[in-house]
């Protein structure tokens, strides 16, 4: 079968009329959340994973990437009209996007920002479509050992490219990697840190860890200081964009494509990274910089462009390898494997209308975006107007619920309620849980990697790099640590981000 | 010698105490050989890289500068958190309905600016749209009254 069966076959699925609807709960789910300040995708999915559980696997995974790719939309319209990022990669979309607004141009910078994500979009998904089956075909080659380094660089990568400081970020992945340890030790039965408690034996429940440390936590830090939020209310008039600032924003929206699309893929880049970058890059090509900061329209497109283009792309890891990139793909890990679904290469060959459909349904989902979102932008704003003192406590409830439901346990609300002082304390010492996460999903896989690798080779560590993917694996990610450890790169770095 | 980066102290302080705990805890688990690593081996090796990563951060924190940590306010972190635990105490005995209920009002005043009767509408109207839809809707195993 050749792309365009494989992606027949995906339009076949993710067009059915349930799943349709599904991607459009989804995307508009997405969207709120997006849009809401003080309430992320990772959040967002945690607390509906439970209710996935009945849902078909297709579906399921179709509504949770609608999530995704909806906040990274959603996100754009808060930083644009209210100079206040709903999501962290549209932070530097505030910078000229709001300037716009308050030039009465918020509607060419919406349209703009919409634009380019259905570009990005569209182009995230032939990118996958493509490179998809051909990396699956080389995880085929991969064993024990390969596993094991692939892990490693990607967690090296998630640390290198995390914002804050590279020592905690480390340190945090390594308490991950601890937390993962808890349960009952598979090859000889011991418990681990379970203290006795019975619901400890299966290991610790992620939904709780992640709820805990990003929902949880989050609603604490947010309640610490007052309100302060200035609405640009009634000012959106006419969503049309003028031909000359759409051309003018073109080959931005494409650069940002192509930078969203490489960084994506990448563990750990992302969408927030993706921006970043973008957002440098026009600055630099720009023939006038100054204009950077003063409603540029390419500051917009640019980093939109790019976002969603690496929301889509950092599928690419999870599906094809079935190792998630970033905190939110951990969670769609954590979903397919509610649904029984072991996430990898074997996805792709022996359930391809699960692959495809959700791949569909990813550009489906984007177009929907493109036509429902623009003529919702007057209620996306009301919607802001929400006070947080009436929203935190919706979240409260429906996080409790979640993690009530999804296995009838009491005792996983309560381990909830301990991640989220746990993350509490974790915000006020600026330790980012998001590598904490990563290394906890992936802790349990590793030490079966590498228990079966060191036992293949009779207890060598030595077969990581006798055998040539693995080595090379481990090269890059000793290469990306000792080039971040470089000062000259480490100030670049440190400069990217202030910018 | 003074403490410089009271953040990134802290933190340090907090790192080394899981790697001590973990440490602690694992060395009663089988270590194994790293042919046929026991149940202990990861756990001890990883909790000590934390603790020595910790020190590392603890020690920078005298010599480069960094922010402070910011005051902590008690309300919130105090009532969100018993919020929680009053839902997980509650819900599987009392039934979703008061879970919720309590759940709300006892979270909902870790606002400042909340009213009481809005407070208490709040309530209501989550409870009766977690009810419906939750349960109702979306047939989640839970029981609705204490009975």
């Amino acid at each position: 079968m050749d792309i365009f069966d494989h992606l027949a076959l995906g339009f076949g699925a993710a067009l059915t009329l349930s799943n349709l609807g599904f991607c459009l709960i989804g995307a508009l789910l997405g969207t709120l959340i997006g849009v809401l300040p003080g309430i992320g995708p990772i959040a967002t999915i945690a607390m509906l994973l439970p209710l996935t559980f009945g849902m078909p696997p297709l579906a399921a995974l179709i509504m949770l990437a609608g999530i995704y790719y909806g906040s990274q939309f959603g996100g754009s319209t808060t930083a644009i009209l209210v100079n206040l990022p709903g999501e962290s990669a549209s932070v530097v979309t505030c910078i000229d996007g709001h300037r716009m607004a308050r030039q009465g141009r918020a509607g060419a910078a919406l349209s703009i920002a919409a634009i380019g994500s259905f570009v990005a979009g569209t182009a995230g998904t032939i990118v996958i479509a493509v490179f998809g089956p051909v990396l699956a075909a080389f995880s085929q080659r991969f064993n024990s050992p390969e596993y094991f380094s692939l892990m490693v660089l990607g967690l090296v990568s998630a640390v290198v490219l995390a914002h804050g400081s590279l020592l905690k970020a480390v340190t945090m992945i390594f308490v991950g990697l601890l937390l993962g340890m808890v349960g009952t030790d598979m090859t000889s039965g011991t418990g681990r840190y379970t203290f006795d408690i019975p619901e400890l034996s299966d290991g610790l429940g992620f939904v709780p860890v992640a709820l805990g440390l990003f929902g949880l936590s989050e609603i604490i830090v947010n309640l610490e200081r007052p309100e302060a939020r200035s609405l640009l209310a009634g000012k959106i008039t006419g969503l049309w964009i003028r031909w000359r600032e759409l051309t003018q924003s073109l080959p931005a929206v494409l650069r940002g494509t192509a930078l969203g699309c490489a960084f994506g893929v990448l563990p750990g880049g992302g969408p927030t990274l993706s921006a970043f970058a973008s957002y440098s890059l026009e600055k630099k090509l720009a023939d006038d910089p100054a204009r950077f900061g003063q409603g540029a329209i390419e500051g917009v497109a640019g980093p939109e462009s790019a976002n969603n283009a690496a929301a889509q792309t950092s599928f690419i890891p999870l599906l094809t390898l079935g190792i998630p990139s970033n905190a939110v793909m951990a969670l769609m890990m954590g979903a397919m494997m509610i649904q029984g679904i072991a996430p990898g290469a074997q996805v792709m060959n022996q359930r391809p209308e699960l692959f495809w459909g959700l791949i569909a349904s990813m550009w489906v989902g984007n177009a929907m975006l493109l036509v429902i979102n623009l003529p919702l932008v007057g209620l996306w704003a009301t919607l802001l107007k929400t006070p947080y003192r009436l929203l935190f406590p919706c979240i409260l409830i429906f996080s409790c619920i979640g993690v009530y439901s999804l296995n009838t346990s009491a005792f996983e609300v309560l381990l909830t309620a301990f991640f989220g002082v746990v993350g509490y304390v974790f915000a006020k010492l600026d330790c980012e849980p998001a590598p904490l996460l990563l290394g906890f999903v992936l802790g349990p896989l590793m030490e079966t990697s590498l228990r079966r690798a060191l036992l293949i080779s009779r207890g060598d560590p030595m077969v990581f790099l006798e055998r040539p993917i693995s080595a090379v694996l481990l090269g890059l990610a000793a290469l990306l640590l000792l080039i971040v450890v470089a000062p000259a790169v480490r100030r670049g770095r440190d400069t990217a981000f202030q910018e | 010698m003074r403490i410089r980066a009271p953040k990134d102290f802290y933190a340090g302080l907090l790192f080394i105490a899981i790697g001590a705990l973990g440490a602690a805890l694992a060395l009663r688990y089988p270590f194994g050989s790293a042919t046929r690593m026991g149940p202990g081996f990861l756990p001890t090796i990883l909790s000590g890289i934390t603790a020595l990563l910790g020190l590392s951060i603890l020690l920078r924190s005298f010599v480069i500068d960094g922010e402070a940590v910011t005051r902590v306010v008690w309300r919130p972190l105090v009532l969100i958190t018993a919020a929680i635990v009053v839902f997980g105490l509650t819900v599987t005995r009392a039934g979703l309905v008061v879970a919720v209920m309590a759940t709300a009002i006892v979270g909902g005043l870790a606002a400042r600016d909340m009213g009481r009767v809005e407070l208490v509408l709040l309530a209501l109207g989550l409870a009766a749209f977690s009810a419906v839809v939750f349960v109702h809707g979306l047939g989640q195993p839970i029981g609705l009254w204490p009975f």
